[in-house]
């Protein structure tokens, strides 16, 4: 059985990073994005960018992100959502090493 | 209506009559039926009809018995007959039936404290030969379009730009400023415009031209008193007030026809237009392809309630796509959205079937605070007098209930209306349009940006604000913004005025009737807004004229589609060229690498939301704009103005 290794929460903050410049940012090249600048507040991102962005979480990590995740808390800067994602890949890699039920 | 222009000079050097015949002609849409013009040694004068009132007689420019008084006019003054008699009982002798007479004998009796007195739609400019001077005035709320320029004290009048730039001696040049507001607000707000040089007369004012000066007044000031309850009589009122509304603007000696959008506005002012008409009312609507945008089922409700002939447009995005240039030539100003160019088609149709007379709905959102924006200003600082609360938030979840599940839904939502700026900014109720609405001037290149330096549209506004708009409610300032920055400059103008005159089509505003909007604002805001119910007073008058399904109807914004024309398989030629990296270099406004990044978005469908489909529209017509006015017309030499700091690129040879 494959061992299934969360990638490093750094990785996660660099392809999004990678992935908002080329979506949100390609207009403002200068624009410096920090780790803990936040996206929403800044106008990086609009209510419909948001839904833009989950989609990008959920199809490149492989994770659900629930309406109720959708929040400033797990979203808003991009260290957050790598800590975010982190815990997610984290809880799914642990659900799929623990052993199955056998009835 | 019809359309005006006229040129007045401080030295008696006399004005060319095939300069004004050029005039007229650029603006002839306006005025298919007829034209005139007038010229001596220091004036000239030129009009073109569209004759409603007084078929025969009305003809323009128009002078008083002994000639000493020119006006050349455009638009309805609907209480003339009431006006008429009382300046006959002042001794007064009419040779016409039309309107026009009532303002020259009006200026002779009541001077500029005629338009007060005016209960309509106009701009006009009356010469009066004695005092070598022109005065102009245009109607309260910017109905009607009036633009001018100075030029070594010479006056430059006219309807439109267009006709002002036929004269030869007016350039098209950008104003960067007049840009810089149209990307913060949707449009120039008055006087200014996207041209330099070039200035629309404010809404609510008129102006003296004398010896090389003009001075300009407000004659009519805006109030929001709220009284403490509503009056017991209010819905009494209210019934009078639009039927007289109404009733008043069915005036006229051709047939009045309808603009019918589905919504409750509409419908009610063609059930009491079709109640109070002898013969059966025509209405005219829009219909989308697009099932988002379409209100067909409740389009025909109301033709149905009204007993009205209907006539329908259906518009599909390539009908966008191909009418888009035209629409810009006609709003002579970028435009964000692509609604005005159904609008457009609409005014082609009615005029097709022999109606250039119709009413609409405009105005009611404004008066009855129908528009989101005013529930969100009242959400907003509820939420902001306790902002620990986390149950309040949920509040803008059912503001909007059809946004679907997701990011519009929950903290982010609530973020996005909670970080827009605190209660005490006097722009607060607009805020979360103007900020979104700036993002456009992100594609902004580095040359275009470094014209406009320090200049900042908000800090504007908030500095020319009324004296009196600290002491209204949040409310009655958000109803003023509204006024001031969208219904005048934008939704009486570029959707309003222009799309239908392109065509030779008047739209009459019954919802603007002064005594209709000054007995709304002086009603406490819950008369308006109760709750969450938008509109309430006149929902609750509606079902004497509609039936319940339409008068509850919640309302739908009018929206066409923005980015689909543009893009696709076969996007249209002109936005393809447009859009290329050498066009929007030659043009200097925007950055073209920024651009191409948004050309890939809308291509691949990514670029879904309003940021990203009001950048693509606003930059496409900006170029289309440019090309039409600055590139291709101009041969004069560009106007001094004392705020501008242009660099050589920006001027026409």
């Amino acid at each position: 059985m494959n061992e299934i290794t969360p990638l490093p929460e750094m990785e996660i903050v660099d392809r999004t990073r990678s992935w908002v410049r080329e979506n949100f940012l390609y207009m403002r090249t200068d624009w410096k994005l920090g780790g803990d600048d936040p996206m929403l507040g800044s106008g990086v991102i609009d209510s419909v960018g948001v839904i833009e962005l989950v989609e990008f979480l959920q199809r490149t990590f492989g994770i659900d992100i629930a309406d109720e995740e959708i929040t400033e808390t797990n979203l808003d800067s991009l260290n957050a959502v790598g800590r975010f994602v982190h815990q997610k890949c984290n809880a799914r890699s642990g659900a799929e090493r623990r052993p199955r039920q056998v009835a | 209506m019809c359309g005006l222009a006229g040129v007045a000079r401080r030295q008696p050097r006399g004005v060319a009559t095939r300069m004004l015949r050029r005039m007229a002609e650029a603006i002839r849409h306006r005025g298919p039926d007829g034209s005139g013009v007038y010229a001596d040694e220091r004036v000239g004068l030129a009009h073109v009809r569209l004759s409603i009132i007084d078929l025969e007689g009305g003809a323009q420019p128009m002078a008083n018995e002994e000639g000493s008084l020119r006006v050349v006019y455009n638009g309805e003054v609907f209480n003339f007959p009431t006006l008429r008699e009382e300046l006959e009982s002042h001794g007064h002798r009419f040779r016409t039936r039309s309107d026009t007479e009532v303002l020259l004998h009006g200026y002779e009796e009541w001077g500029s404290g005629l338009p007060q007195r005016l209960n309509g739609q106009f701009a006009f400019a009356i010469y009066d030969r004695r005092t070598r001077s022109i005065f102009l005035a245009r109607d309260r709320f910017g109905i009607l379009p009036l633009f001018y320029a100075l030029r070594d004290g010479d006056l430059y009048f006219a309807s439109e730009i267009k006709a002002l730039l036929a004269s030869g001696e007016i350039a098209a040049a950008l104003d960067p400023e007049g840009l810089d507001q149209v990307f913060t607000f949707w449009a120039a707000l008055p006087p200014r415009t996207p041209f330099r040089g070039i200035s629309t007369l404010e809404p609510g004012c008129c102006a003296r031209w004398q010896g090389g000066r003009l001075a300009i007044t407000r004659y009519y000031h805006v109030d929001f008193p709220e009284p403490a309850a509503e009056p017991s009589d209010a819905l009494c009122r209210l019934d009078d007030l639009m039927r007289s509304a109404v009733g008043m603007r069915l005036l006229a000696d051709v047939p009045v026809g309808g603009y019918l959008s589905g919504g409750l506005d509409s419908s009610a002012v063609c059930a009491l237009a079709s109640a109070t008409s002898t013969e059966q009312l025509r209405t005219f609507s829009v219909a989308f392809d697009d099932p988002r945008f379409d209100e067909s089922d409740h389009q025909r409700a109301a033709a149905g309630n009204a007993h009205s002939r209907h006539a329908v447009e259906r518009i599909s995005r390539s009908d966008i796509a191909r009418v888009f240039p035209d629409v810009i030539r006609h709003a002579e100003t970028p435009l964000l959205r692509t609604a005005p160019a159904p609008l457009y088609l609409l005014s082609r149709l009615t005029r097709r079937d022999g109606i250039k007379v119709v009413l609409t709905g405009e105005g009611a959102d404004e008066v009855f605070l129908g528009y989101d924006l005013f529930k969100d200003t009242v959400v907003r600082l509820f939420c902001l007098r306790h902002p620990e609360s986390r149950i309040r938030p949920r509040l803008f979840e059912r503001l909007y209930p059809h946004e679907g599940a997701g990011a519009r839904r929950g903290d982010f939502w609530a973020g996005y209306f909670l970080s827009s700026g605190s209660p005490g900014d006097p722009l607060f109720s607009h805020l979360p349009r103007f900020r979104p609405t700036c993002w456009i001037k992100d594609f902004y290149s580095p040359e275009f940006r470094h014209l406009l330096r320090d200049f900042d549209p908000l800090a504007e506004l908030r500095a020319q604000l009324p004296a009196n708009f600290a002491q209204w409610s949040p409310l009655g300032r958000a109803a003023y913004l509204e006024l001031v920055t969208l219904l005048s400059p934008y939704l009486l103008a570029s959707q309003g005025d222009r799309m239908a005159m392109a065509h030779g089509v008047e739209t009459r505003v019954p919802f603007l009737d002064h005594r209709l909007f000054e007995f709304a604002a002086a009603l406490p805001e819950r008369s308006k807004l109760r709750g969450l119910r938008e509109k309430d007073i006149l929902r609750r008058w509606a079902p004497i004229a509609l039936p319940r399904t339409v008068a509850d109807r919640p309302k739908q914004a009018y929206r066409a589609p923005d980015v689909p024309p543009f893009v696709g398989p076969r996007p249209p030629e002109y936005a393809v060229e447009l859009l290329q990296p050498a066009s929007l270099r030659r043009t200097g406004i925007f950055d073209p690498q920024a651009v191409a990044g948004l050309l890939r978005r809308c291509q691949s469908g990514t670029a879904t939301g309003t940021r990203e489909s009001q950048a693509l529209v606003g930059i496409l017509s900006t170029q289309l704009w440019h090309h039409e006015f600055c590139e291709r017309r101009s041969t004069a030499a560009p106007l001094p103005r004392a705020s501008l700091r242009l660099t050589p690129k920006w001027e026409i040879a």
